[in-house]
């Protein structure tokens, strides 16, 4: 009894100079506790999951599900509000004791992690995924040479409209810029906002989707990869392109666009208030089961056709920390999510829109899904989207700037040099 | 009156053996006052330090901290963004102080005498206070809706001119998200003098109405005299309250459209977990820091010395 009290006493005494000890490198983050460092090379994997929507949580779980049923090694989910994971990111990968994998997607923020040595380099899970394509493994690389992420499944944008409205309004899908103007002009014409946006609210990055599109449609997909690397500036006369474009769509915008989320953009939509909206496929989430066999898509019209089409294809998937006593689970766990099998099971459980990257894998076999898994094979590139091609630290000064350009477009000078200065602090950070 | 006042609180001096007595504490009462001590010091002072030493590196919360000394200081006063967001708590300050100290004491003057339904608006006014801001601001949020109740009200009353959309125009977001806030903190300062209120002795307004003072005269030289300590109260409440004023912005508009609506709070907040630059923002922490400390240390060394004399 004594002895027993005496060693708790002992285990307090070395948390608090763990905790003492940690202090210093943890830092101000109020939040981040440090745990003392408890080795343990056995124990269920832990899957640290930001995939807080009830769809989404509900098909990570299938997965895990699935992976312990095998009887090998087994995993946990662990999910958290996508805010707090994205804040409490840093926090917990230079925490003594991490949570083994995280959902993520790969990008800048993923090498910086991995110039400092916290992630796990996967190439022994990159040896059984021979039939990937060389997009998904460039991706997945640290850009040294190192595997350091799984990607599971991506999806695609596009322009996404009802098949019922537009056959009531008796439009079809445009294929080039020209005809996108004179299509949102007709539905104008009908008393119709032509194109929602739903950059309002909490969702200010919608409006990133059309910067994306329009620049890697007039400047191409490499031009747009500089740009947001901080090799090209954003008061470029090729950029000022861009928003001289916009502007001639500018008109046919919802009035509403930057006052409302893109939740209820597409409420609008569906509604056939506003005629069509660029979004991605993950809309599909919050809009009910019934309507979407109505929902299709078109292409994010051409605008210069000598650029080479480039299609927006985010990716997701995982990645582990370099921390973690359980490799070989880890390991065994990443093998089986970058499976045919897997990505089944797990695209079974969600919401069916998202495409799944094993090329062996079947998708939910819808119509719309079948034709956005072709509009992205069809690309010669591929772009992320404005957050992950950049960081999510840029995202904020595009926000700023696009919602100021839709709002007061003839400001679009003062908008870009702002930008420019803005992007600066966060690249030279 | 003053000195009349002041002369009891003179000690005689204390003789030695009474000295020697009171040097002699127990250590239960020792250990009662150091383990507050230490805990506060571990949990605040400790991690208030390392905030100051943060706001001389350029940490980004993964690689080890490097000493800019004062640059991130020197960044401020060149930084758009900070200045219009120092303006932005400034208005704050002065519109969400001011009309929430003068809506509570005026609603406390309101409802101070007892009567009928007087306990009821007393309750509906503080309500407010017991939500969440964040629930509070989704609801408000949902108010400003482009089709929401307050531009559907104006609409029925013929004011479709006035229509708006409150929190993605640059030009009223500051202000549509302050109407939220206010309205949570008029029942708070409310409550606040109402206590006050309570605390006068009302002879003192008898004596006032003998000597044939209207009712603005009680107000004015026995009501406002005798509010002295709520009103340094309030002071710092309201101070700190606006300075750290963070969810309800964060909530509705995330400090836009463009930085319109951004307070130093949620610019603080999102250059440290937005922009990943946790110096810069331990500079702001700081810049803040020193602000609520300022104004509430003048006021009450100018309160004391008014005591004093």
């Amino acid at each position: 009894m004594s002895i027993g009290r005496r060693r708790f006493l002992r285990n307090v005494g070395l948390a608090g100079l763990g905790a003492v000890g940690a202090g210093p490198l943890l830092n101000a983050c109020a939040t981040s506790t440090s745990t003392g460092a408890v080795t343990q090379t056995g124990g269920a994997v832990t899957v640290q999951s930001n995939l807080s929507a009830p769809a989404a949580k509900t098909a990570i779980e299938a997965l895990v599900k699935g992976f312990n049923d095998r009887k090998g090694a087994t995993a946990s989910v662990n999910t958290v509000a996508s805010e707090t994971f994205r804040t409490q990111l840093p926090s917990y990968l230079t925490s003594a004791n991490p949570p083994d994998t995280y959902t993520w997607y790969p990008g800048s923020l993923l090498s910086g992690y991995a110039e400092k040595g916290l992630l796990l380099d996967v190439g022994d899970v990159w040896q059984t995924m021979g039939n990937y394509s060389d997009a998904f493994r460039t991706l997945s690389g640290d850009g040294r040479g190192k595997q350091i992420f799984v990607p599971t499944t991506y999806y695609w944008w596009g322009m996404f409209y009802r098949k019922s409205k537009f056959a009531e309004w008796g439009v079809t899908p445009p294929r080039n810029w020209t005809e996108f103007l004179a299509l949102c002009k007709t539905l104008q014409g009908k008393g119709i906002a032509p194109i929602g946006l739903g950059a309002g609210g909490n969702t200010p990055w919608i409006a990133s989707g059309w910067f994306d599109y329009l620049d890697i449609r007039i400047n191409g997909a490499p031009f747009h990869r500089d740009l947001l690397a901080g090799r090209k500036r954003f008061d470029d006369p090729k950029v000022k392109n861009v928003f001289a474009t916009w502007k001639e769509a500018l008109p046919y915008f919802d009035p509403n666009g930057t006052a409302v989320a893109f939740q209820d953009a597409t409420t609008s939509l569906l509604q056939g208030n506003t005629g069509m909206l660029l979004i991605g496929a993950f809309f599909a989430d919050s809009a009910p089961k019934d309507i979407l066999g109505d929902v299709d898509f078109f292409q994010f019209p051409i605008i210069d056709p000598a650029v080479p089409v480039a299609e927006e294809g985010p990716t997701d998937g995982f990645f582990a920390s370099a921390r973690t006593p359980r490799r070989a689970q880890v390991s065994e766990f990443f093998k089986y999510v970058a499976t045919a099998a897997g990505q089944e099971l797990y695209i079974e459980n969600s919401t069916g829109t998202v495409l799944p990257t094993n090329p062996d894998a079947k998708d939910s076999g819808t119509e719309l899904v079948t034709k956005g898994r072709k509009l992205l094979q069809d690309a010669k590139e591929l772009t992320q989207f404005f957050n992950r091609d950049s960081s999510d630290a840029l995202q904020p000064t595009a926000d700023a700037a696009l919602v100021r350009f839709i709002q007061s477009p003839n400001e679009i000078d003062s908008i870009l040099t702002d930008w420019q200065s803005a992007a600066e602090k966060i690249w030279n950070a | 009156m003053a000195t009349l006042t002041a002369s009891p609180t003179v000690a005689p001096p204390p003789n030695r053996a009474r000295r020697r007595q009171r040097r002699r504490v127990p250590p239960v009462l020792l250990a009662f006052l150091l383990v507050p001590i230490a805990v506060e010091a571990f949990w605040v002072f400790w991690p208030a330090l390392q905030g100051f030493w943060l706001s001389l590196t350029n940490w980004d919360g993964v690689s080890a901290p490097g000493f800019v000394g004062l640059g991130n200081f020197g960044e401020l006063f060149g930084d758009p963004i900070f200045r219009s967001s120092a303006l932005n708590t400034m208005i704050w300050l002065l519109l969400f102080g001011g009309l929430s100290a003068i809506g509570g004491l005026g609603l406390a003057l309101l409802l101070q005498r007892e009567g009928r339904g007087v306990g009821f608006y007393r309750a509906a006014l503080f309500t407010p206070v017991v939500f969440s801001l964040v629930a509070t601001s989704l609801i408000w949020q949902a108010l400003y809706q482009p089709d929401g109740l307050l531009n559907k009200v104006l609409g029925g009353l013929g004011l479709e001119s006035w229509q708006h959309a409150w929190l993605a125009d640059p030009d009223t977001a500051l202000y549509a998200v302050l109407v939220p806030a206010l309205w949570r903190q008029v029942g708070y300062v409310m409550v606040l003098y109402l206590a006050g209120l309570k605390g006068i002795d009302p002879t003192l307004f008898e004596a006032a109405k003998i000597d044939g003072a209207g009712r603005w005269q009680q107000f004015r030289f026995v009501t406002w005299p005798q509010l002295r300590s709520v009103n340094s109260v309030v002071l710092s409440v309201i101070v700190i309250d606006s300075l750290r004023s963070f969810d309800v912005v964060w909530a509705m508009t995330k400090g836009g459209p463009y930085h319109s609506s951004e307070l130093l709070s949620t610019y603080m907040y999102s250059t440290a977990f937005q922009s990943l630059r946790l110096g810069y923002a331990s500079a702001l922490a700081v810049v803040i820091f020193v602000l609520a400390f300022g104004v509430i240390v003048a006021y009450l060394v100018r309160a004391f010395r008014e005591d004093d004399s």
